[in-house]
């Protein structure tokens, strides 16, 4: 059964509602603080990796995939995308006196043509290193088809940069590709990532 | 010889006045799972299956259902009433405009939910969901009351559910429509998924009802309030995380498998507490105010 009251009892708030109401706008902006703050504990959560052999240690998000098995030393990749993931690869390679990073980019580019869908190199550049020195830099693109042949889902058109860093007769090349879609915001985690690389 | 005589106990007039809310929001909320619950056994037990563009205007044809409902139920007789709650629809459709302008763009593009909170642990997500889709939600839905009828438009406790279920029906339309469109899901998941946005939705308004009552016409310790804000947003943050969980199944070697009984099941003993629960509070609360009152002998009941 209701009990109702012909007209509103509480046009005039009391000194209790009127502090509830404030402790209630306090509670909305407080949690969106704590939001926020849980989203940034967990996009910006780092991992750190080191690999002795290979005299490599880098930093990570930690929320990315991380591989050890294939042609490089490692390889991180963004999981949570639903296209193409975005990835960093680190690998190393020999180089010779008399080896340009136009040769190093060169044989990349000769074994990439053989596996990768419409791969084209969009120019050559430098890249300069957080400690002021110079390293060489190599863009290219090319399709990328699901894994699965099971998923009906459209090519994505991928963006890649490839930095390669020469030091004590060793080049270390860090790759990054993303969906190009998204490559201008998801190339901040490779700046940030060349930040903390140390070899 | 002492006479005796019949004494006929007449309904308080203003029992009459106003629409009564839990029946309807009970019979709406009732009609929607049997819907729900019909569309999930016709595809397990029966093999329904629709495909391409029926299948896509069959989904979206089930959005509309709750806001439907509460328009045929709740809102549209209203009128009928002496004393209509008028701005049930302005707070719906306000409700609905701020999911669309405020919720869905805080969740989806400023927290990015989908980055980083399913790859997250249980504990986690429960108080990821919590923070971010459930604080906003409540802050949306609570601001649009605030703003609209709070307090002016109180005359009764029943004031505050009717008023609180528009602001659900109007902001789980917006999710709704948005969910089934990006999704495209199987009908029988699209109907999961409305229910869910609406039970989530329910579940924490009326959390936010019975500290909105407390303070407005109990004159509550000024926590209780904001304490209710707490737990709608946590009622979210529960619920929310739980639904695609059950509704997926184990990924296996033949894929993917989904188990749309276990989402629905969890979603209709979420609905029968938070009903029940609420209601079990709310009347409490009702009753104890109406013997505090009786023992002041005030006549108006309050």
């Amino acid at each position: 059964m209701a009990f109702e009251v012909p007209r509103s009892p509480v046009a005039q708030l009391t000194q209790r509602q009127r502090l509830s109401l404030s402790l209630s706008y306090l509670v909305i902006a407080v949690g969106l603080l704590a939001g926020i703050n849980q989203r940034d504990s967990a996009l910006n959560l780092a991992s750190v990796y080191a690999n002795d052999e290979a005299g490599i240690t880098a930093v990570h998000p930690a929320r990315w995939l991380l591989e050890e098995t294939g042609d490089f030393v490692f390889r991180v990749r963004d999981m949570s995308y639903r296209g193409f993931n975005t990835q960093i690869e680190v690998s190393t390679v020999a180089v010779g006196a008399d080896n340009s990073a136009r040769n190093v980019f060169d044989q990349l580019s000769l074994a990439r043509a053989q596996s990768l869908i419409d791969y084209h190199v969009l120019g050559y550049d430098e890249y300069v290193l957080p400690d002021e020195s110079s390293a060489s830099s190599m863009a290219y693109s090319f399709v990328a088809r699901d894994a699965s042949p099971f998923l009906q889902g459209i090519s994505s058109v991928v963006s890649g940069l490839d930095i390669l860093i020469v030091r004590r007769g060793q080049a270390v090349i860090v790759s990054f590709r993303s969906d190009s879609r998204i490559y201008e915001r998801e190339v901040s985690t490779l700046r940030w990532f060349i930040e903390n690389l140390e070899f | 010889m002492r006479s005796t005589r019949a004494v006929t106990i007449s309904p308080e007039p203003d029992e009459f006045a106003v629409l009564p809310v839990w029946q309807r929001i009970a019979l709406q909320l009732g009609i929607l799972s049997v819907i729900t619950l019909a569309i999930v056994l016709a595809s397990e037990l029966l093999g329904l299956q629709f495909g391409g563009t029926v299948r896509r205007v069959l989904s979206l044809a089930l959005v509309p259902l709750p806001l439907l409902l509460w328009l045929l139920l709740s809102a549209l007789p209203e009128d009928r009433f002496a004393r209509p709650r008028r701005r049930l629809v302005g707070v719906a459709i306000l409700s609905g405009l701020c999911a669309s302008a405020f919720g869905l763009p805080l969740v989806d593009d400023f927290f990015q939910i989908g980055q980083w909170l399913p790859l997250e642990s249980v504990i986690q997500r429960i108080v990821g969901y919590t923070v971010t889709v459930g604080v906003v939600d409540v802050g949306i839905k609570f601001l649009v009351l605030r703003f609209m009828v709070l307090p002016q438009d109180l005359r009764a406790r029943s004031d505050v559910v009717a008023y609180a279920m528009a602001a659900a029906v109007g902001y789980s339309f917006y999710i709704n429509l948005v969910s089934i469109w990006r999704l495209d899901p199987v009908w029988e998941l699209a109907a999961i998924v409305v229910l869910s946005n609406i039970v989530i939705q329910f579940a924490s308004s009326m959390a936010m009802t019975l500290g909105i009552v407390a303070s407005y016409f109990a004159n509550a310790f000024p926590s209780v309030l904001p304490l209710s804000l707490v737990v709608a947003a946590l009622s979210t943050g529960l619920i929310a995380p739980q639904v695609p969980g059950l509704t997926s199944g184990p990924l296996g070697t033949a894929g993917n498998i989904t188990r749309p009984l276990y989402g629905i099941v969890f979603l209709l003993a979420v609905l029968l507490l938070s009903l029940a629960g609420t209601y079990f509070l709310y009347r409490n609360a009702e009753r104890r105010q109406r013997e505090i009152t009786l023992g002041r002998g005030d006549g108006n009941g309050l």
